[in-house]
């Protein structure tokens, strides 16, 4: 097993230097849902699974700020498609512990669970509204976990020397605050750079920027960005380190005992 | 412009400054992951609550007066974890200086398949909101009743959990607690409680309820059991438990309150239904007394729960239960116990409504949480609110209101312990 894993990490590193090589850059893609397709797989699908150490810093209008600090644990189990997620919380001291897990689902409705260690409780939370704030930061849970492609149509709006610029629309207007938003996906790394959203009355309301890529494993990963609320002025910024992508985890750490007795094995800070 | 070096290098050496663009407080990312942490966390916390009336039973109209300090701790061996959460309170209604280790374990995986906890811990299982069928865990119902923070209304057992994940599609919990651990129950100290048999509700010193409690033998421990797992997105569990009525329910004939030997079977599922989360769990209680034929003794009961959770909107949520209680044997027992007008109904039904509503970005949470039971015509009503000032500081009002047609009914009771009370925490 270890061996077929090295030779799946040796095959995508192989398929992304292909990806960021000249060549793949001799034709732009011109069909908007495989440009949305790939950047989707580039900014929530690398690897078969990943891990990484997050922090937000939320600073309102005000210029009062908090800080949220957490664990991520990822498997994909098709790319593109559903996915399990773990998010243990190490800041702040309320939240110390909690542990948040959810099963994406892109056919149906999200399973989550939260774990709260004062009570020892495993807690199923109802899957909700996607577009609220992720522990009180101006993230969505929706944001970070990525938005279900089918929610949107989408087009290509323009393509200029660096970006796709995609215009994008809800099929269900009623089901989210935002009427339209655009994409700007870079070209190269096909990963979102900005996302600015508009309210009903065309207004830019929201916006999305990626501050910083580095190369991790061969992957082109985000691991810095902000959200602007420019309605209320408020920002979160969103910082990624300590990241590792096929770890060969198996399904089995996306349970409930995962919850109850979160695992160490991949939690812990690698050495290297 | 000779100083200019020197002012730079000061403005650095200031503590909580930093240069950088975005000031997270420090740069290290927390220790709390490495193998050296030895961060001791926690909260300090002021208390206070009081009764909205006066009860005739008691003399103290605070309900909570108390400065607590929590301490907690926690540190890997290896691969084995150790924690540690002390409170250490001054208590102004109980007087005196307490001490309640509410955690001191290790835990680890002893094999790939089976983990391990070991020592002073708080256990949760089932899925009930604040109804609890199979969870025969301890709780603490005078905390619940005084307005200290959900998460006491757990209390600590010291208890040895085996969880076993070796098999396909089942995983099997057995928690071991050698000595009888018993709910914190209302025993006339913070609260009075009805007396059957004074016919009103009494309350410490002359009425301080202290129960009889079962000897220390090994015979005399807890065993619990649970066997579950999940098909597609439904969870569900199989449930087992021997030991004690974790209250008093039952009186010898000297008149003292007693802990009759119990055994529980029950089971329960939790899944997607409609644009919410379902939850129906049973349970089969079986006490002495399988016959119903001593009013002294509490009969066998089969409760049943089913309840719905839906976020309505956006950050508001409500849940709704059903719970009933059916007592057998009830012809026997109104045979028996001469007619008494404090018999409880062979069929007690209880409604909740859970309303949680998040707002300001998650730092302000309205909640609601009633009980009602139609069948006993009594209430208890919970509402609060909780304001985060920041990650330290946050604040927590609410009350505790009870309230019912009976003096003597499991809610009704209660109806002078009615407060309100405001909690002030630093976190840190």
């Amino acid at each position: 097993m270890f061996k077929s894993h090295l030779q799946g990490l040796g095959q995508r590193t192989l398929l992304a230097l292909i990806l960021a090589s000249p060549l793949s850059q001799a034709a732009d893609l011109t069909d908007a849902q495989t440009i949305v397709s790939q950047a989707n797989v580039a900014s929530y699908y690398r690897g078969e699974d990943g891990r990484s150490e997050a922090r937000m810093l939320i600073r309102d209008a005000q210029g009062r700020e908090q800080v949220r600090q957490f664990t991520i644990l990822r498997r994909d189990r098709e790319d593109g498609g559903d996915q399990d997620f773990l998010v243990a919380f190490s800041r702040p001291a309320d939240v110390r512990n909690t542990v948040f897990m959810v099963a994406k689902h892109t056919r149906s409705e999200d399973d989550r669970w939260l774990y709260l260690p004062g009570l020892d409780l495993v807690k199923r939370i109802s899957a909700g509204d996607k577009r609220t704030s992720f522990v009180g930061s101006h993230y969505f849970y929706e944001d970070v976990s990525g938005r279900n492609l089918n929610e949107d149509t989408h087009q290509l709006a323009e393509t200029t020397a660096e970006h796709y610029v995609i215009d994008a629309a809800p099929k269900d207007p009623a089901s989210v605050e935002f009427k339209s938003y655009r994409v700007w996906i870079d070209k190269q790394t096909l990963l979102p750079m900005t996302i600015e959203y508009k309210d009903s009355a065309d207004q830019l309301y929201r916006k999305v920027e990626v501050l910083k890529v580095e190369d991790v494993s061969g992957f082109p990963t985000v691991t810095k960005s902000r959200v602007s609320d420019l309605r209320s002025g408020g920002t979160t910024t969103m910082q990624f380190r300590f990241i590792k992508y096929d770890l060969g985890m198996e399904e089995a750490v996306f349970t409930e005992r995962s919850l109850r007795q979160p695992p160490r094995e991949w939690l812990r800070r690698p050495k290297s | 412009m000779k100083w200019q070096p020197y002012a730079i290098a000061g403005l650095l050496l200031l503590p909580g400054v930093s240069l950088a663009e975005d000031d997270w407080g420090d740069d290290s990312w927390g220790d709390d992951q490495t193998e050296t942490s030895t961060a001791l966390q926690g909260f300090y916390e002021l208390a206070a609550g009081t009764r909205l009336q006066t009860d005739p039973a008691l003399d103290e109209n605070l309900t909570l007066a108390e400065a607590r300090a929590r301490l907690e701790y926690d540190r890997y061996f290896g691969d084995t974890r150790f924690s540690a959460k002390v409170d250490l309170l001054a208590d102004g209604v109980e007087h005196g200086l307490h001490g309640d280790l509410r955690e001191a374990m290790v835990s680890f995986k002893a094999t790939d398949q089976l983990d391990l906890r070991l020592g002073q811990q708080v256990l949760t299982w089932g899925t009930g909101d604040l109804l609890f069928l199979n969870d025969l865990f301890a709780k603490d119902w005078v905390s619940f009743f005084s307005g200290r923070e959900d998460s006491y209304l757990k209390a600590p057992s010291a208890s040895l959990k085996a969880s076993y994940y070796g098999w396909d599609g089942a995983d099997l919990d057995l928690v071991w607690t050698p000595k009888f651990t018993h709910d914190r129950f209302i025993d006339g100290e913070r609260f009075s409680y009805f007396s059957p048999m004074a016919g009103a509700n009494v309350a410490a010193p002359e009425g301080h309820f202290v129960p009889q409690e079962p000897d220390t033998a090994l015979e005399n421990g807890e065993l619990a059991a649970r066997l579950s797992g999940k098909r597609g997105s439904t969870e569900w569990a199989l449930y087992g438990y021997q030991g004690f009525w974790k209250r008093p329910v039952s009186m010898n004939p000297q008149g003292q309150g007693v802990f009759d030997r119990l055994s529980v079977l029950g089971a329960s599922v939790r899944g997607n239904v409609a644009n919410g989360i379902g939850h129906a769990e049973l349970a089969w209680y079986e006490g002495e007394d399988g016959a119903g034929n001593n009013p002294l003794q509490a009969n066998d009961q089969l409760k049943a729960l089913v309840g719905y959770e839906q976020e309505l909107v956006a950050d508001l949520t409500m849940g709704l239960q059903y719970y009933l209680e059916w007592t057998q044997d009830y012809a026997a027992l109104s045979r028996a116990d001469g007619g008494s007008p404090y018999r409880p109904d062979e069929y007690r039904q209880v409604a909740t409504l859970r309303l949680s509503y998040r707002l300001l970005q998650n730092n302000l949470t309205l909640n609601w949480f009633s009980f009602w039971s139609p069948t006993d015509e009594d209430f208890y009503l919970r509402p609060s609110v909780h304001y985060r000032l920041d990650d330290a500081w946050s604040v927590t009002a609410g009350a505790n209101v009870f309230g019912g047609k009976d003096t003597h009914t499991f809610f009704g009771q209660f109806e002078d312990a009615t407060n309100v009370y405001a909690r002030l925490r630093y976190s840190f």
